[in-house]
């Protein structure tokens, strides 16, 4: 009985533990995105990838302790994230209008 | 059984009337039936209207005494306390002077009823993170104050400048909100709950071995709160956002959202600082003296106008750091920070005001344009002068008081911290720095002569607006003790927290 309640709670710990590698990693994709990539779409989804690795630890943790605040947490962001990525692609449409170019290292006009 | 929400709390008062006033007047735009008219006005009279009874109410609670002691932590996800009261007294009276001041702003320009409604909803967001005890509250209203500004810093849509001020605004205020939606899973996860106090109770003590996940997500927190306080490592969009978005949004950004990140850091950082037993103020204190200079160096080179305060605001971050790191050491530090914040939040709205007035009167940001204004346009550049000499600190003016409250700190908390008085001397080369380059406007505006010296008719409501900044900082100047004492009585009781936690405050 002991046995497997040990064993029950180390294989909870091994899969929080993949869960947040797979966060960790998908952290690392979008600072890489946003540092080297200067189009605009995909510094957007490199923001995404890293707010997605934050529901991500979220739900993970949620499972974990067996508490549901981090899943509703989890769905607030989500439906943020979808917010800010309306606003995001309204302003790269507009700056393609007003360019053709969504080229981030493009919009320099304003220097000092 | 759980206890209701009470609708008629502060907070949640303000919300409704702002929301309802913010999605209506859309819907009345929507609706009407005369095409082409601009009502610019009406719409600007409307949000004016409910951002004053707001104010009211914010007014007639704390006057009544409704309103809770400040308290650090509370249960459920609002607390209506008179941390929050300060700083919705600040940012109401911020949004109210942008409103006013777009009446003539906004003059023949498309799409007022969206502009007024945005800058209605953003002001409930940063309401409600000064309310907001508990983090998915404070997430939602982070976002709630963030993404209405990021569509009004674009909001001239044939200007280049302004998308582009957008659109790096939108970048690192988007990497902003991921990191503080990382941070807050990764307090969840080790403590358990999303509730300010209850997390940070239950930091305090914490596994030694998930000492490095409680550092990290300290870092994130300052990081993702950084970002829109305009910290010095976080701050290179914050200058062309500033210059590019319209000049009365840039003033929104300057005075109002970037309090309201100031808010959320004391919410969550400062309290965080107490519980986790690492010695953060040193690292905050560094932090303080890097923005200062940076900022004030940065500020001496510009030629435009809300480019320079824009840099000023970076600087004036600095000095009200010093108040956020000193916080274990002295009870006065924070009500100097608290001070400063509310000073700053009126002296930059006049700032990026007067700047608005010149650009709706003369076309132009240029410093060369700025040539012989004492002349040209009295009121406006009067003004300025005066909201620039209050950011140095020249004593009869406001922003001398908090100043002197906040490097006093620095010096009393010598004792027991050995740099605190090193803080202060850089607060003061720093002002005497910032009062070179403030000096050099007044001189383009009162000592030379422009190629034109007509006189150029000042607008209206800018005028009445710059004339209310007049009396608040010339008034809480002379008669500043009002303000001073309701600043601290905003600061929270920290002494149970320090009880609790062997924090720098017990050695």
């Amino acid at each position: 009985m002991h046995l497997r309640a040990e064993r029950m709670w180390s294989n909870k710990m091994t899969e929080l533990i993949d869960f947040l590698i797979v966060s960790v990693t998908l952290v690392a994709v979008g600072i890489y995105g946003i540092v080297v990539k200067r189009n605009a779409i995909r510094m957007l989804i490199s923001i995404e990838i890293i707010a997605n690795a934050a529901n991500l630890n979220l739900v993970a943790f949620s499972r974990y302790t067996g508490n549901i605040q981090g899943q509703v947490f989890a769905l607030f962001s989500i439906a943020i994230a979808a917010a800010e990525v309306a606003i995001g692609l309204g302003l790269v449409i507009v700056a393609y209008r007003l360019y053709k170019e969504i080229d981030v290292a493009e919009f320099r006009s304003m220097r000092g | 059984m759980e206890k209701m929400v009470d609708l008629l709390s502060t907070p949640i008062l303000v919300t409704i009337i702002l929301g309802v006033v913010g999605l209506a007047i859309p819907a009345i735009d929507a609706g009407r039936r005369e095409k082409g008219t601009n009502r610019n006005k009406i719409y600007s009279a409307i949000a004016f209207g409910a951002l004053i009874v707001s104010l009211g109410i914010v007014f007639f609670r704390v006057f009544t005494g409704e309103v809770l002691p400040a308290v650090a932590f509370a249960e459920g996800v609002l607390v209506d306390d008179m941390f929050g009261s300060f700083f919705a007294v600040a940012l109401l009276l911020v949004s109210l002077m942008i409103t006013a001041s777009s009446w003539n702003y906004m003059k023949g320009r498309s799409n007022p009823a969206a502009y007024y409604s945005l800058i209605l909803l953003s002001t409930i967001g940063m309401v409600l993170i000064a309310y907001s005890t508990d983090l998915v509250m404070l997430l939602v209203a982070w976002e709630l104050m963030s993404l209405p500004t990021y569509a009004l810093a674009g909001f001239s849509k044939r200007d280049p400048i302004s998308n582009e001020a957008a659109i790096k605004y939108f970048m690192f205020g988007a990497l902003s909100s991921a990191l503080i939606v990382f941070a807050i899973g990764l307090v969840y996860g080790m403590t358990g709950t999303t509730n300010i106090g209850d997390s940070i109770r239950a930091m305090t003590n914490l596994d030694p071995t998930l000492m490095p996940v409680g550092l990290l997500a300290v870092v994130l927190f300052i990081a993702g709160f950084g970002f829109k306080m305009g910290l010095v490592p976080f701050h290179m969009w914050l200058p062309d956002a500033y210059e590019g978005s319209p000049t009365t949004i840039g003033g929104l950004l300057a005075a109002g959202t970037k309090k309201a990140g100031f808010a959320a850091a004391l919410r969550v950082v400062v309290l965080g600082m107490f519980a986790l037993n690492a010695d953060w103020t040193l690292t905050l204190a560094i932090l303080a003296v890097f923005t200062m200079t940076i900022g004030n160096l940065g500020a001496i080179m510009q030629r435009s106008v809300p480019r320079m305060l824009a840099y000023s605001s970076i600087a004036q971050a600095g000095y009200i750091m010093i108040g956020i790191a000193l916080a274990p050491y002295s009870d006065q530090a924070l009500s100097g920070s608290l001070f400063h914040i509310i000073n700053h939040a009126v002296m930059k709205s006049a700032g990026f005001i007067a700047a608005a007035a010149v650009a709706v009167a003369l076309a132009s940001y240029s410093l060369e344009k700025y040539r012989g204004l004492g002349r040209r346009m009295p009121i406006t550049a009067i003004t300025l002068s005066i909201a620039l000499l209050a950011l140095a600190g020249v004593p009869p003016l406001n922003g001398f008081w908090s100043k002197l409250m906040l490097f006093g700190a620095a010096i009393n908390a010598g004792p027991v911290a050995e740099w605190g008085p090193w803080l202060a001397i850089a607060g003061v080369l720093n002002s005497a720095l910032s009062l070179g380059y403030y000096a050099w406007i007044m001189r383009k505006m009162y000592m030379e002569e422009g190629p034109d010296m007509s006189k150029v008719k000042e607008p209206k409501a800018m005028v009445a607006v710059l004339v209310f900044a007049v009396v608040f900082m010339v008034g809480f100047g002379i008669w500043h003790a009002p303000l001073i004492d309701f600043a601290s009585q905003a600061v929270p009781d920290l002494s149970f927290v320090s009880n609790a936690a062997p924090g720098p405050l017990s050695r």
